[in-house]
Formats: structure tokens, sequence, C-alpha cells
């Protein structure tokens, strides 16, 4: 079912654009211009996570933190391959799309742990991130119960999803 | 992440310097190697994907979009007025279409007029700060790239999960921040929230005297 949403909504945009006369292939071609500027903004990010990642990832370090975060996502239903992902989600998406990556490499992506992944990643954002950049340039420094909130929200929504997995 | 950088690398390095000291620039410069490798594919995704949706936005229907929203706004922020709500509207309609980086500068814009000098955040603030961090996005074209990229027989086969646990945070979200707003500043009714925020009935305010900034900072956010 979830395979035939993609084409058809690209599908219907195509004939749309034409039919209105807005010129579909230079449009996207204007798009993807803009796609140049914002990998070459997130490179640098994504490669000073990534070096931490698997040095983090070699030295053991992430067994240990896995280990001891297990017990608590066992409880949950969660695989606890994705402890990584999890933790790093909510700060920085850099960090969590190169776990993601690595994620899909190691278990596979049609795996039941890379089908989790994907959930996580994708029903989630960077909380912290977003709480930070969003009162930047405000007075507020107390953002009170608003982290907890959206935490509590995330994981729930991505307990309910990846339950949901084992029948699609 | 600046802190959680510096403490997982160094972690690492000590651990490595005990266990396999050699393995340590070895596996730094293969991080290295792989966010080459990933960026280059995510210029991949993001040109097609960003093709893909300047055409929606050529069509016109993220202002469809927008009107359709209008209505949802202004019961969830109700105490805001109708410049502020355009740009949250404008926010939550780009979240939604996955252009995150749209929709950060109208958040900052929608804050800052909700900005009232307080060092509190008001709960339209909040509410607006959850909605974002709790995702909103219907179609999440970064994992299905990577899935695709990955070598997934359907890459899109988990959207419906993801879209049940998105929508569902959201909501979660919303009602905590209407549970919270109702425990935390009872004394709100028909009265800007950052108002109630300085009521003595809120215990933690008592301690700092921050009156006075109020009065001068309302004209300019109302």
């Amino acid at each position: 079912m979830s395979a035939y949403i993609i084409p058809i909504l690209f599908l219907i945009v195509l004939l749309l654009s034409f039919i209105r006369r807005k010129e579909p292939y230079g449009g996207f071609i204007d798009g993807a211009r803009q796609a140049v500027d914002l990998t070459i903004n997130v490179f640098p990010y994504l490669l000073a996570v990534m070096v931490a990642v698997e040095a983090f990832r070699v030295s053991g370090a992430s067994a240990y933190l896995a280990q001891a975060v297990a017990p608590v996502l066992n409880t949950v239903g969660l695989p606890k391959e994705l402890a990584e992902l999890l933790l790093l989600r909510p700060v920085s998406g850099a960090g969590s799309l190169a776990i993601l990556d690595g994620i899909y490499t190691d278990y596979g992506a049609d795996s039941y742990i890379g089908r989790c992944a994907s959930v996580i990643y994708g029903s989630s954002e960077t909380i912290f991130y977003i709480s930070t950049i969003y009162f930047s340039q405000s007075h507020v420094r107390k953002l009170r119960y608003a982290i907890p909130v959206a935490l509590v929200a995330t994981i729930t929504g991505c307990i309910v999803g990846c339950y949901l997995l084992r029948f699609f | 992440m600046a802190f959680i950088w510096l403490i997982m690398l160094s972690t690492s390095l000590g651990l490595m310097i005990f266990t396999d000291p050699a393995a340590a620039v070895n596996s730094m410069i293969t991080g290295a190697h792989g966010a080459v490798e990933l960026s280059l594919n995510l210029l991949a995704l993001y040109a097609f994907w960003l093709g893909f949706f300047s055409l929606i936005e050529k069509l016109g229907l993220s202002r469809g979009l927008e009107k359709l929203l209008r209505p949802v706004i202004s019961r969830l922020f109700p105490s805001c007025d109708r410049e502020t709500r355009k740009y949250i509207t404008m926010n939550v309609s780009a979240n939604l279409l996955g252009l995150g980086n749209a929709a950060t500068p109208m958040a900052i814009s929608a804050i800052n007029r909700m900005d009232n000098g307080s060092k509190k955040a008001s709960t339209d603030m909040i509410m607006l700060t959850v909605i974002s961090a709790t995702s909103l996005q219907i179609l999440p074209t970064t994992v299905i790239g990577m899935r695709a990229t990955a070598g997934s027989a359907n890459p899109a086969d988990f959207l419906f999960p993801s879209l049940v646990a998105t929508v569902l945070s959201t909501v979660i979200g919303i009602i905590g921040v209407k549970l919270c707003a109702a425990v935390f500043d009872r004394k709100r009714n028909g009265t800007p929230d950052a108002h109630a925020e300085r009521s003595p009935l809120f215990p933690t305010d008592r301690s700092k005297p921050r009156r006075k900034k109020r009065a001068r900072r309302k004209g300019v956010a109302s």
C-alpha cells in the first residue's frame, strides 16, 4: 500500500505543474540546486560527529552504553541496538543521521531493527536543538515544561510506532 | 551538542589508549571517510526531494495548506495576535512538508513577537516549541531516501507506523502542554499567559523581582 503513496503524489504534482504551466523541469532544477548549499552546510557537522561516533564504536564505549540502556529498552519493547540512536536523536540531526546510516549498514534497511530506526528517526525531531534555536533571539531563558513534555510525547510515539511495525 | 561531542571523543580516546592505541587514528579517519560518503548520498537525496518540493511550492500548495491550518492554529494559540499566528502557521506548514530549514526562521520570528521581556516561556511559546519538537513531518523524505540507498526492497514501508507515531506524539505533546498550563498557570483566564507566570500563585517567581520588565516590553509584543 505505502509503496504507491509517493509515486502517485509525484505524478499528481508533475501533471498539475504541467497543466498550470509552471515548468516542472525548470522548477525541479531550481530545487535541486539548493541541495548543494544545504549539503555543504551540513558536511562539517557530519564529519565532526562521524569521527566521534566511529571512535566511540571502535573503542567499545558504545557497547557499554548499549548494555547499560538495554534493560530499559527491553521493557518498552525496543531493540537494544537502537540505544545510540535514541540517545542522540533529540540532540543532533547530523549525529543521529550518521547513526541511522550505520544501522542500515550493520543490520540492513529491511530488518526489524532498521525499520524501527526508520520510524524513530522519521517521527521525531532534534528536541534540544529546536528548543535552543527557537529561543535564541528572545529574552526567554527558562523553557519550563517544554522539553519534558516533548520528550515524553516523542518516546511514547516511537514505542507505539515500533510496536505497529510488527503488523505492517 | 558541543559538550556531548567532547565527551564522546574523549571517552573513546581514553579507552583506546589502554586497549588499542593503533585503532584510535584509524577509527577517526574511517569516520571522516564515512562522512564524505554519507554527505554525497545526502546530496543526491536532498537534490531529489528539494526538486520535488520546489514543484509543490510553485503550485502554491503550501499556501493552500496554510489556509487549511488557520482555524487550528487560532485554537491552539489563543493569546497571539494575527501577525504572530501568521508566522506560526507558516512554521507549522513548512514543518509538515519537511522543510525544517524554512520552518526555523518563522518560529524564531513568532517567538520574538511573543517575547515580552520575561525570562520564562509563555504557554503559547511552549506550545509552538513542543509542536515543532514532536515532529510534524508527514513524509520523512530523508529516511525514505537513505533506505533506498541502503538497498531496501520497499523504502517507504514504514510510512504508516511512522505517521501514527508522529501524530500521536504531537497530540500527546499538545495535551501535555494544555495540562501543564492548567496546572501551573491556573489564574490565566482572559489575560495573556505571560501575566499568569508572574502571578503570586506561582511560587518560584517570588524570589526574583522581575515585574518591572513586563509593562515596558508588552507594547512591543502585542
